[in-house]
Parts: C-alpha cells; structure tokens; sequence
C-alpha cells in the first residue's frame, strides 16, 4: 500500500493506496480465543470486462487501456462526481479528497508495483487467460503427491501380508 | 529551513494536567530544541535531544514532571523497507536515566500519517482519561470504564467506543493493569501487540492517569523521489532475499531460534523446535509491521495441552530465553501463554522474569522468608506458581507482588544485606539473556554500557558465539555450508570499510578460533555495533533489517543512505549516517552522566560473581578483564578513563553545546 501510494500519488499513505488489504488482525482478548484466524486480503479493481463504473461515468473518463486491459481515469474529463464510486460493486474506486478527483488500480502501466515489491509472492500478476492454470496445475500435483504416498505407504504392507502368507 | 520530504510536518504536544494539545509545525520544534534534522534524524536521535533540553537535572521518574516521547523518523510509514517502528522515551522507571524503547506494528505508522512525527505526553491527568488522535483533532476522553481492563479488552474497548470503520483504522497504544499499578518495568503495548519493551513507558503513563491513546491517520507523506524509493527498496529487499544467509532458519523459526540456531547458547534449541513440532500453526504464518520482508511474528495457536486453544501473535526470542533460563520452564504451550499472559498484564517479560528468579535465589539463601512472600515457596519450574506470582506482581498485591513490582535495583536494598552483591543487575535494570561461558565478549560488554541499563540491545553483536569447537554445528542442516565458511561469508558480506574490517578481523579479514578467545578488535567492533544501532533507532527501522540473526550483514549504512536520500532528498553519506548513530550514543552516555553522574563506576555487573574468576567457559578460573576492556573502549570513543565524554569529542560531533556544559559537570 505504501509503494502503490507513493508510485501513483508521489507520496505515501494507506487511505489513498489503489490496492487496500482488509485485515482481520485477531488480537488477543483476555479470555477470549476466537476460532477465526489471522487474514489479508488485498483487494483492488478487477478490471472488469464489464465495468459499471465506465457505463455510468457521464462524462466517458473511465476507459480502457487497450495495451494493458486496465480500466483507467483520464483525470481530465472526471468532474469529481463520484458516481463510479457507487456503481463499483467491490468498493475498488475511491476518492482522494485532497487531490479532488477519484483513483483506482490502473495496473501500472502494466508493471504492478504493489506484486513487483511483495517479498512473500502473495501477489501475483497473470493474464487472465491463463491465470487459472498454475493453480490447477499445483492441486493436481498435490493429488499425485498424496497418491504416490498412499502407495509407498502401502507396499510394505502388502509385502509384509504376503510374507505373512507364503 | 524547510522541514525535508519524509517528514509528517507538526509535533503534537498533549498537556494531560490542562487536557490541552497543542499542535505545531515540526521545523518550528526543531528550532526550540536546537535540532538539525540531517545530525538526529528522529527516533532516538530526537527523544535524547528533548531529554537532554528538558531534564538538565534528575527527576523522580513517576512524577508528574516526566513525559512520554514517542518519536518516529524520516524512515517511518514511507514505502521504505520496514518502515514500521517508531521509538517511545522516558526518564526509566527503573534506572532514573535514559530510557527508549522500538515498537512497531501500526500505531507508529498511522501516528505519521495522522501528521506527527513526534508527540509529547506531559502532566498529569486528574482521572483516568485516554486520547483520541484524530487527524488534527486531539481528544481527551473519561477511562474510568476501562481501568482495570487489561490490554486485549482495553484494545477492543477503545476501538468500539470510537468507532473504526474497518478493523485496524484505529491504532491504540495502550496500558494494562501493571502500568495502572505503577510496576516499574510496565510495558505501553501497541495494538496488544507491539510493544516497546523495557523502556518502562506503561509505568510512566500509568502515573500520568493515561489509559490508552488512540489514533487515526488518513493523510499522506511527500517523498522526494516516490519512484526511485520504489526502485531502490525493490533493490533493497531482493538483495536481502538473496543474500542474507540465514534466511532459511529466520522463516522457519523466527527470531525465537535465533540464538539457539547461531550457537550453542543455553536455550536447549533443539528441544524448542522438536516442541514446535507438536504444536498446532493453523497457517505457520509469519507476519509483520508496515512493509515488513522479514517479519518475526509467528501466528501461533495452542491445539494441545492445558492452554489448547490460546493464540498469540508472537513467538519472540525474550519470551523464549527468560522463561528458559530465568524461569526454568520448558514446555512450548507455557511458552506461548507466557508470551500471553505478559502483554495481557503489561508486564516486560526480561524484567519480571528476572525479578522472580532474583527472589528465588534470595528465598533460597533465606533472606526472603515466606512471610515476606506472602507464604508462597518460591522455586523455578513450575508454571502455576510462577504465572500466580505474575498477577500479584502486576497489580502489587501483598508484599511479595508489591516487592516484585519495583526496580531490581531497588528490590536488592529494600532486602538489603547480601542481597545487593546478588542482583545481576547493570545500573539498577537487571541484566537478560547473559552468557555465563563469556563465549560473546562484546555481546557481555553490551550490557555496561548501553545507556538504559543491563540489556544488550544497543549491542546485539553475537559475532563470537559461533566459532569456539564444542559448539553445535547448527548451519549444514540449513543452508549446507559449516559455520565457519559462513562466518567467513559474513565477514565479507559485512557494510563495513575496509579499512576496519582489517582493523577488527586482521589483515586479510577472517574469522576464527583465535580471533573469538581473544581480545584483539573486539571493542572497536562493539563501538561500531553500538553507533549503528543508534543509527536506525533515529530513522526508524527495525532491528532485524540489520541483523536478522544478529549478524549484521543485511541492510547496513550504505543501504541506510541510498533509501533515505530517496525520501527526502539529501545527499548523506555512509559515514554521516555512522556519525549520527556516534552523535546518539555520545548524547545519551552525556546526558545519564549529567542526570546520574554515571562513569566507569556504573559500568560494572551489580553482582559480585560477575567481578570474581569465572566458573566455567573461556575466562574460566581466571576474573573477565572488564575494565581493561572498558579502558579500551573509552579510549576508542574518545572519553575519559573515568568513562566521561569528552568535550573535544563533543565538538566533533558538532554538539558544541554539550561541549561546553560537560566542564562544568565535573
């Protein structure tokens, strides 16, 4: 959130970062241990293919960048009326009071600063064709993993029996 | 002059005993108390300039004339790699000198962003009160419903009654009930969370009437160049990632292995993690403060045993050494509960723990009788008791709790006799996580010198601990190399010139089992380690960006100057930046001789086995040579032999001021 304020804004603050994380930080409360567990989630624009906020803009400044599919702000033709803000269904478009004009995820460019400094790799940025296939693709290793172990557990087993038997 | 890009702008001063806060710009402040923001930074650099200016002689710590400093640095809240911390300061509860604490998690942050780099608490209010820190607006509201409440409930208290929006848009920094009760060592905690330990601000704040103060910031902080601090911290932390050697161990156990993993310090290591093993981490996930790439927060929740259940944030390395060592209890759920149980009671785990171990050895030797301890056996080893005396110490009840809550120190003469030549003790704070085989001699010399009394924390230098043959062999297992290659790799991974380095580690530099028995370079090295620590104390980042495994090869000046000069466009140097943490150190060390009169003469172990030849380790049969260390140290920082600052070294250091005054002290 810091380096997305201070790569888009040229200063630093959370309350105008593009990217927000809700946080359920589960502080410890005598007494009281929550089942709930510690939880980040980032959330931005989605960048949606249909996006309200570009249908209801009356003045057409919310467009998309045909080079990196981000639904973007021309700040010229925004007259600060806010009405993106109440279409966007997740909240991703905000307003930042002192600069009078509304700011959401325009991807950088097309180099997202905020997955270019995690150091975890919680963030990632793929396209959205095939965004889906690293994951699939790990859960059906995880699923041969599990199979291979249930067989190598096995077969000392089964030998034992067949010891036991001949 | 312009207040520089980085800075929030205004110091916010809250007078509890009017129940007024005055706001004012941060150049303006600066000016009042001689302050150029290139020689002190923020942090701790600042918190000793407005020590020094507004206690020219010594106070009753718990009165109402001390204050509460919380300062933040150029560092904080940017987008700058851990950029979290900020440093709390007061007159010490326990010492009557110098006191400053780190802490991080998000009040520091959200306070910059609120428009602070610095806030003040002074006075007294005349009920318990907390302080609401809205933006501009500053609050100050009745606590009288949440006295008592203890730091959790207080958390959650404040924030509902004030209403956050979402859940962390308001930051308390808050007291429990042993700050109410005015324990020496209570700890101000953030967010139940974060708190700054050992600087005894929970008890000062206690005195004040002061609950909690909450904040809440939604403005922003001018850099001076936003992209190249991206780019530069990018660069920062993948070199990190990298190369910092240790990483491997870091993630996987934290800071609490730490130690355990470096050498074969007395932590029984190994049983820690065969211990972690049977714990439950619903996500072993690590988390950290603002922009943390390295964080040392284990989520941690207990599945089995009698405290199934207990989850904590935390998993830190005090809590890990002073319940093995102090308390003598090994179990890994009394582990995460202790953690627990002493930020819900306010209490600072090194100093309680330390306290109560003191006591058994005064209860074995028989001069505390159980009437003194209200009819309890003391012994280490056994939770129950050890967690009952906790309670009774935070909220002083009966005599046994009430003589725990008081100053080590302090404790020693109210038992008086024999018991002052046992308290291991430096200038009245008891001494943590000592090495009783002197393995780490600069580690040892931490304590005498650091300027809050016995901890090591403005020296954590562990250089020496891994080498001597004996020790556990612990890195192969991690990153497949012996601790003397790695050492070795240390050695030139080290942001240090040259020049020094042939100075400490010979010529060329390396590593080995001469260098670690012997004296040679050690004192520079320490010197060198202490003014950096007074470095990103200022800024203020974390302790674990320069020494994760206390090795001190990640982020060092070079790193230091490169990111700053991004934030507020300066153009400082490697040695500017060492300058400022010397500048630090020399203050602080000339403003306890100005406040306590202390020299050479306090920079000794209270206890009298310290200064008799050794049991067991290097100096075994033979006496540590402290003091002809100590001359070596002096000598190299420019002091007196009696261990005082000198002028000429004060006008060095451009503090032509103290120059001037340190004469006329003597």
């Amino acid at each position: 959130m810091t380096t997305c304020s201070t790569y888009n804004e040229g200063a630093t603050s959370l309350s105008k970062s593009r990217i927000r994380i809700a946080r359920h930080e589960g502080y410890a409360v005598t007494g009281i241990d929550e089942e709930s567990e510690l939880i980040f989630v980032a959330l931005m624009s989605r960048q949606c293919d249909d996006a309200f906020c570009m249908r209801i803009c009356p003045t057409g400044a919310i467009v998309r960048n045909k080079d990196t599919g981000a639904v973007i702000v021309n700040h010229d033709r925004c007259i600060g009326c806010r009405m993106c803000i109440v279409a966007c269904p997740f909240g991703a478009i905000m307003y930042d009071a002192d600069r009078k004009r509304v700011i959401k995820c325009e991807l950088c460019e097309g180099d997202p600063q905020c997955v270019r400094l995690c150091p975890t790799g919680a963030l990632a940025f793929l396209p959205k064709k095939s965004a889906h296939l690293p994951k699939g693709d790990r859960l059906a290793r995880r699923i041969v993993d599990l199979e291979t172990r249930a067989v190598a557990d096995d077969i000392p087993a089964a030998r034992k029996e067949k010891d036991a038997n001949s | 002059m312009p207040i520089p890009k980085g800075y929030a702008g205004n110091v916010v001063i809250i007078d509890l005993s009017k129940s007024e806060a005055q706001i004012l710009p941060t150049d303006k402040f600066w000016r009042e108390y001689d302050v150029d923001p290139r020689l002190w930074l923020g942090g701790d650099g600042l918190i000793t300039k407005i020590l020094w200016k507004d206690f020219p002689e010594g106070i009753d710590p718990m009165s109402t004339e001390n204050e509460i400093i919380v300062a933040t640095g150029p560092w904080t809240a940017t987008a700058a790699p851990q950029a979290g911390r900020a440093m709390l300061g007061c007159i010490s509860p326990e010492t009557g000198g110098f006191s400053s604490g780190s802490f991080g998690w998000y009040f520091p942050a959200t306070l910059k962003y609120a428009g602070y780099d610095i806030m003040i608490i002074r006075g007294k209010a005349a009920k318990p009160t907390y302080v609401f820190i809205d933006d501009r607006e500053v609050s100050f509201r009745d606590a009288s419903h949440i006295w008592g409440k203890e730091t959790g409930e207080t958390v959650r208290a404040v924030r509902d009654e004030l209403g956050e929006r979402y859940e962390g848009e308001i930051r308390v920094l808050s007291i429990s009930v042993a700050g109410e009760h005015l324990v020496k060592y209570a700890v101000a905690c953030g967010d139940a969370t974060s708190c700054p330990g050992r600087s005894g601000g929970g008890a000062i704040m206690g005195s004040k009437n002061l609950k909690a103060v909450a904040v809440r910031g939604t403005g922003e902080i001018q850099i001076h160049s936003p992209k190249g601090l991206v780019d530069s911290s990018y660069e920062a932390i993948n070199r990190f990632l990298k190369e910092e050697p240790t990483l491997k161990i870091w993630q996987k156990h934290g800071c609490t292995t730490g130690l355990a993993t470096v050498a074969r310090w007395p932590l029984r290591g190994t049983l820690l993690a065969s211990n972690r093993a049977a714990a439950d981490f619903p996500h072993l996930k690590n988390v950290g403060c603002l922009n943390c790439f390295n964080p040392c927060y284990h989520w941690l929740q207990l599945k089995e045993g009698r405290h199934a259940g207990t989850r904590q944030i935390g998993g830190h390395m005090t809590f890990l050494t002073t319940m093995l060592r102090n308390l003598n209890i090994e179990d890994f759920g009394e582990w995460v509960y202790y953690e627990r149980l002493m930020q819900e009671l306010g209490l600072d785990p090194a100093s309680f723990s330390m306290n109560f171990t003191f006591a058994v050895d005064l209860f074995e030797r028989g001069l505390l009788t159980l009437d003194d301890t209200d009819g309890l056996v003391l012994k280490r080893g056994d939770p129950d008791l050890i967690w009952d005396v906790a309670g009774r110490a935070a909220r002083r009840q009966g005599k046994l709790g009430d003589l725990l809550a008081e100053a080590q120190g302090d404790l020693a003469r109210t038992v008086g006799g024999e018991a002052v030549e046992l308290a291991p003790a430096v200038k009245g704070k008891p001494s943590i996580q000592r090495d009783p085989r002197i393995q780490a001699l600069i580690w040892s010399m931490g304590y005498l010198t650091s300027p809050r009394g016995g901890d090591w924390l403005r020296t954590h230098n562990t250089w020496e601990l891994a080498f001597l043959p004996g020790n556990r062999d612990t890195y192969p297992e991690y990153i497949g190399k012996s601790n003397l290659e790695l050492y070795q790799e240390c050695v030139e991974l080290l942001d240090m010139p040259r020049n020094l380095k042939k100075q400490i580690f010979g010529d060329p530099p390396r590593v080995d089992v001469e260098w670690i028995k012997g004296t040679k370079g050690k004192m520079l090295f320490m010197v060198w380690t202490e003014n950096l620590v007074g470095l990103f104390n200022s800024l203020v980042t974390c302790m674990f960006g320069a020494a994760t495994q206390f090795m001190m090869v990640a982020f060092g000046p070079s790193t230091y100057a490169e990111i700053l000069n991004k934030i507020t466009g300066w153009d400082v140097t490697y040695d500017e930046l060492m300058l400022v943490g010397e500048r630090v150190f020399n203050l602080q060390r000339a403003f306890n001789y100005r406040l306590k009169g202390w020299d050479y003469r306090n920079d000794r172990f209270d206890d009298k086995r310290s200064r008799e030849p050794a049991v067991m380790g290097i100096y075994k049969g033979r006496t540590v040579p402290w003091d002809e260390m100590l001359q070596e140290y002096y000598a190299i920082r420019g002091w007196t032999k009696e261990g005082i600052p000198t002028a000429a070294k004060m006008n060095q250091l451009k503090m032509h001021d103290v120059a001037s005054i340190l004469p006329k002290l003597t």
